[in-house]
């Protein structure tokens, strides 16, 4: 994210732009209105802005609580949170924290610690217990990853075999990231019969080893261990009009069919992979089986060799098409039913306003030739729900995706 | 290299006659040949599936993690491409080897979001996607890459 809004603004240069910003609420397909919606106790604020690296794009924030388990007062508020439906668990960059959150202890008896692995690089730091309150949800005793803490400092060379470590707020893009796609755990019931390298590890101030961890002990979707709206979210945000927005406020609604706020309607519901969270997208006459949708990523991820690449240094991975294209692909349950085809456009990047952080038009290559990523641009405009594997709401069981 | 790659299909047309004069070894590292290493896949844990084609042979390993390696050897006994899919991202050190650190200090520099890496040097490309529990991606040597042999091919 950092190097994209930085290139982003390398690229933008000195144009001026005459794109509006947009702050209507738009409609979404089914007539349900996007955007905030009226505080309640299950939902919180959610925000597209620079964030605290003060130069990101198409990236959602939030904001939570932490404390001290079994205390009200020791707790911290923590805003910076990047709200990711690619991923499962609360992580929080330890340079920010305040508390001193209890490390958990692994099988063995020596402190649990998680390497997290992205593709761009690995998060390292030790899983704590916290009481998490996000609005009026809360839960106790959740294990989160404190990611880049002083007290294990020596990454094994088996999670550094990722990439480039990424300990830092500066090199993570926030202050944390919440997990809440349509799975419940970041690992899942590999990790309890075996012992995954670049995974969980036992560790003693001086050594780590890989270790098995009971799902229990995992770093768990943090909204599956709520005490109630526990089954999923609701994520809704506003139309944002081609040329971007300077920010972009919405509303994470917690619990599907929980509540008079997240009632299911006539949405499609897309079963996904259970296995993998993935569905399908046919585009371009390719069935592309390694979809997603996905709030963590800043723009649609595609491959389609007619639309022009970037010219600028670092942008050759984006698409600068002299005008905006629109386009559509189809996208279909894991499983191949149900289908829906919707449309999206593809702006010319070179010419985005370099003071905004919202661009629904963004869009690059995919590295994965098997892959169509619907990344926040997708969101805009639009109400989309992750059902929780297991998790049971009025249209479906998860996992799934609607909108 | 090329040519000599070239020069070699040229003799051994068939697959059957590349195979036999190949030893048969368990598995290897980017640039590396393959007689030289044969650690990926104890490194790994990982079962292997071996697969000749006319001017490159595949191992295929499977983790015990879920995730399939391959590694593509070309008819000079070195390793110009490997590609990986499953849940967990493989151990990118052992299957990069000399080039893991050039890797490293590129995918710093550019990257776009916490789902996706490209990077695109005169030697060496890695293209890499995907996101918690579904992961893919592959590296090769743009330079090493056996004549006929379609990029569309290393995955």
């Amino acid at each position: 994210m950092p190097a994209l809004a930085r290139v982003l603004r390398y690229g933008c240069g000195l144009l001026i732009s005459l794109c509006a910003i947009s702050c209507g609420g738009g409609n979404s397909l089914t007539g349900a209105s996007t955007g905030p919606v009226t505080p309640a106790s299950n939902v919180v604020s959610v925000v597209v802005n620079a964030g605290p690296t003060t130069n990101s794009v198409n990236t959602l924030f939030t904001t939570v609580t932490v404390c001290l388990p079994g205390s009200t007062t020791n707790c911290q508020t923590i805003d910076g949170i990047e709200v990711d439906t690619g991923s499962y668990g609360l992580r929080l960059m330890a340079s920010v924290l305040t508390l001193s959150l209890p490390v958990s202890t692994a099988s063995n008896g020596n402190s649990l610690v998680e390497c997290t692995a992205f593709v761009d690089g690995f998060s390292w730091g030790p899983v704590a217990l916290v009481d998490l309150k996000v609005s009026g949800e809360s839960a106790s005793s959740v294990p989160v990853q404190l990611i880049g803490d002083s007290r294990f400092p020596n990454v094994p060379s088996d999670c550094s075999s990722v990439g480039p470590e990424e300990d830092t707020v500066a090199e993570f893009g926030a202050n944390g990231i919440i997990g809440i796609g349509p799975i419940a755990q970041d690992c899942g019931s590999t990790c309890v019969s075996t012992a995954v390298p670049a995974t969980y590890y036992s560790c003693t101030q001086t050594t780590c080893e890989n270790t098995t961890v009971p799902l229990a002990n995992q770093v768990p979707n943090p909204v599956s261990v709520f005490a109630k709206d526990n089954n999923g979210t609701i994520i809704t945000l506003p139309n944002v009009a081609a040329g971007g927005a300077a920010t972009v406020t919405g509303s994470l609604i917690f619990g599907i069919d929980t509540e008079s706020n997240n009632v299911s309607g006539n949405e499609t519901v897309l079963p996904v992979d259970p296995a993998t969270a993935d569905l399908t997208t046919i585009f371009d006459g390719q069935k592309l089986s390694s979809s997603f949708i996905d709030s963590g990523s800043n723009g649609f991820y595609f491959n389609d060799s007619s639309i022009a690449s970037c010219t600028a240094t670092g942008l050759t991975d984006f698409y600068c098409p002299a005008s905006t294209e629109s386009l559509s692909a189809t996208l279909e349950g894991a499983s191949g039913t149900p289908s829906i085809t919707e449309s999206f456009s593809v702006g010319d990047m070179a010419s985005f306003e370099s003071t905004f952080t919202a661009f629904p038009d963004l869009a690059g290559t995919n590295p994965t030739p098997g892959s169509f990523d619907w990344g926040l641009p997708f969101f805009y405009g639009r109400r989309i729900a992750n059902a929780i594997e297991g998790y049971t709401t009025s249209v479906g069981t998860g996992p799934y995706v609607a909108f | 290299m090329s040519s000599l790659i070239r020069l070699k299909n040229l003799v051994l047309s068939s697959s059957i006659a590349f195979a036999a004069l190949l030893p048969c070894v368990a598995s290897a590292t980017l640039g590396e040949p393959e007689s030289s290493v044969q650690a990926d896949s104890r490194q790994l844990q990982g079962s292997i599936k071996e697969a000749d084609h006319d001017s490159y042979r595949v191992h295929e390993i499977q983790l015990p993690s879920g995730t399939l390696v391959r590694e593509f050897v070309g008819l000079d006994g070195r390793v110009f491409a490997v590609a990986w899919k499953g849940p967990f991202i493989p151990n990118l050190r052992q299957m990069l080897g000399s080039y893991f650190d050039a890797y490293v200090a590129a995918a710093k520099a550019t990257h776009a979001d916490h789902r996706h890496l490209q990077i695109q040097q005169s030697d060496l490309v890695v293209q890499a996607g995907g996101h918690m529990r579904s992961f893919s991606g592959r590296a090769y040597l743009p330079q090493a890459i056996p004549a006929g042999v379609s990029l569309g091919d290393l995955h």
